[in-house]
């Protein structure tokens, strides 16, 4: 009498039960299913243009990917937990002025400025989840609130100044692809480390399944929810510094819409809207397909706008995936 | 064998029964430690009152069910006296020991674990980190200790370990959990209580969802329980299982208890009679403006 079986014959070796390989094919399909999806869009992309073909092309694919891609990290553990953060635009271009600031102005030290420009990222990313655990305002509206309301910030530390023409030694991060795409590897694995590896990380899935169970095992959810906002903004952060190096400048219209693109690529990728699933490198594909669709579609001669319709229409199909297939689970 | 019905009403809540000439005196003695004493337990939601100066004890190595009505409080005196929500008043004294229970976490650190209806596992995550929801274990080293990096060397052994005393037949622990049989579900959630409840077990209907079949497996766990060291609360709709497998019973009816049993004491139609008040009870008398 045992009081629980499960429906599988004795005897069976258990590290390869059935069962377990019916759920490698689960999860494995979903992120080969976005693999498969790359490569056949940039297959298309081969095929119909030659100059697309070049070794640099496929660089540059990353090297354009990776600012927005390590922002998305960020995206991803937030939409994991089953939070939302539309401010990570604003505390990209919050960030990027002041570490202009600390450099072209104040002339701090590069790694100072880079470390004090990441501390704001962070604090304001922590500030957005401290307010919607005190208030209990919907992540909705708590950042929509901070959309604006850090924007105005940047325009605020930027009236007036100046922010160019940055120490070499800075310039190094942002020039060339080699050297962000580097970066974007690091910080993606760092992400998928955190989410996998670590309390805080696997806790988020199980505050983004279900908020009440995970209260009611004991997790402290007002704090890991600061927690994953603030590593959010320290992740906007960093990709704002990336691009601050690239250009050689900053402003404060950067970062517009960012946070639009990194659930784009988010959602693209595989990872659920609703929390509780996903994961960082079905980010990285979803953020490398959209700079895919961008590039080729550039060296095809189609227009930004068109380019933009593409877009729109591969994240609805991305979501009609997601909804469409919930049940099936 | 344990205390007899009418005690635990109006010895306590003297004030209603004093109204109506009810005294009553305990006189039985008592054969077992108390693990769990709650006094006096309310529920208010602004002017409608869920629960009502409840008192339970629960003796070391009993399983207790909880029975009553859709809407007498079952669900709310539970999740009173775990902390899962702010009660409105009374105490909690474990083994004699007045008792800080006012968060999840308070409860789990006094040795109380709950399997809560519909509330036991996260479905988005695996069998091995549901069951160490909110205890994970951390490596015991500097990535431990810095980075809250979690061992699931250690983890993973611990819970086969369990799942073997337990004759829990799961072996794929890294599988999410809405991948399981409502039978498989409950068995995880009831091995947690093995796992972490040092003293008390406390089950919200664990048969629910539950096909004949399974439920029957279920309730040998939970029996498996009290083998284990722990005593356990358990609320049911299933008079069977309340006579097959517990030992005491508490009846709640509109909030209120309107009786405490021994099991050998009751039967079936005794137990529905009490549960919609076409039995009288003890405390009826006291109860009148309620069942009115």
């Amino acid at each position: 009498m045992n009081p629980v079986q499960d429906n599988r014959t004795p005897g069976s070796n258990p590290g390869v039960a059935k069962g377990n390989l019916d759920l490698l094919k689960h999860n494995f399909l979903q992120i080969w299913q976005v693999l498969a999806a790359l490569a056949v869009i940039y297959a298309f992309f081969y095929i119909m243009s030659p100059p697309f073909r070049s070794f640099d092309t496929l660089l540059s694919i990353f090297g354009q990917a990776s600012i927005l891609a390590i922002l998305a990290c960020g995206t991803t553990i937030v939409l994991i937990s089953g939070g939302l953060d539309l401010s990570v635009g604003s505390i990209f271009a919050v960030v990027g002025v002041a570490t202009g600031i600390f450099l072209a102005q104040w002339n701090l030290n590069p790694v100072l400025s880079i470390a004090l420009g990441l501390s704001i990222g962070a604090g304001l990313g922590a500030l957005n989840g401290f307010i919607q655990v005190v208030t209990k305002v919907p992540a909705f509206i708590v950042t929509l609130g901070g959309l604006t309301a850090y924007k105005g910030l940047a325009e605020i530390l930027a009236s007036g100044r100046d922010l160019s023409r940055f120490p070499d030694a800075f310039r190094f991060l942002g020039t060339g692809n080699v050297v962000p795409v580097i970066i974007m590897f690091c910080a993606a694995i760092l992400t998928g480390l955190f989410l996998t590896k670590t309390r805080l990380g696997n806790r988020a899935f199980a505050i983004g399944g279900n908020e009440e169970v995970a209260r009611l095992g004991g997790v402290p959810i007002a704090k890991s929810r600061i927690y994953y906002y603030m590593l959010g903004g320290l992740l906007a952060g960093l990709a704002a510094i990336l691009e601050v190096s690239k250009l050689n400048f900053a402003m404060p219209a950067r970062g517009q819409s960012y946070e639009l693109y990194a659930i784009a690529a988010v959602v693209i990728g595989g990872t659920s809207l609703f929390g509780g699933r996903g994961g960082v490198g079905k980010t990285l594909l979803g953020m490398l397909i959209m700079q895919t669709i961008i590039v080729g579609l550039s060296y095809m001669g189609v227009g930004t706008s068109y380019q933009r319709i593409a877009i729109g229409v591969i994240i609805i199909m991305a979501v009609y995936w997601d909804v469409w297939r919930k049940p099936a689970r | 064998m344990f205390l007899t019905d009418n005690v635990q009403n109006d010895t306590d809540r003297c004030g209603k029964a004093c109204r109506q000439g009810h005294r009553m005196t305990e006189t039985v003695p008592e054969p077992s430690q108390p693990v769990m004493e709650a006094r006096g337990i309310s529920k208010h939601y602004g002017a409608i009152v869920a629960i009502d100066e409840v008192d339970l004890t629960l003796f070391s190595g009993e399983v207790l069910a909880v029975v009553g009505d859709n809407g007498a409080g079952k669900s709310t005196l539970i999740k009173s006296i775990t902390g899962a929500i702010p009660r409105t008043s009374g105490a909690i004294r474990i083994d004699g020991k007045q008792a800080q229970i006012d968060t999840p976490a308070d409860a789990k650190a006094a040795g109380i674990e709950t399997v809560y209806q519909d509330l036991a596992l996260v479905n988005e995550i695996s069998i091995t980190k549901n069951v160490f929801l909110g205890r994970e274990i951390v490596r015991n080293d500097w990535l431990g200790r810095f980075f809250g990096v979690l061992d699931f060397k250690k983890m993973d052994h611990e819970i086969r370990t369990l799942f073997a005393k337990l004759d829990v037949r799961i072996t794929d622990i890294y599988r999410e959990a809405e991948a399981f049989s409502g039978g498989q579900r409950q068995a995880v959630a009831l091995s947690k209580t093995v796992m972490f409840g040092k003293r008390i077990a406390i089950l919200d209907e664990p048969t629910a969802a539950l096909g004949v079949r399974e439920s029957k497996m279920a309730m040998q766990l939970v029996g498996s329980l009290k083998d284990h060291g722990l005593s356990v609360i358990m609320i049911t709709h299933n008079m069977e299982h309340v006579l097959n497998y517990c030992d005491r019973v508490m009846v709640l009816r509109l909030g209120r208890l309107v009786a405490v049993r021994d099991v050998k004491d009751v039967d079936g139609d005794t137990l529905v009679g009490l549960i919609t008040g076409a039995t009288n009870t003890d405390s009826d008398a006291s109860n009148t403006e309620a069942t009115a």
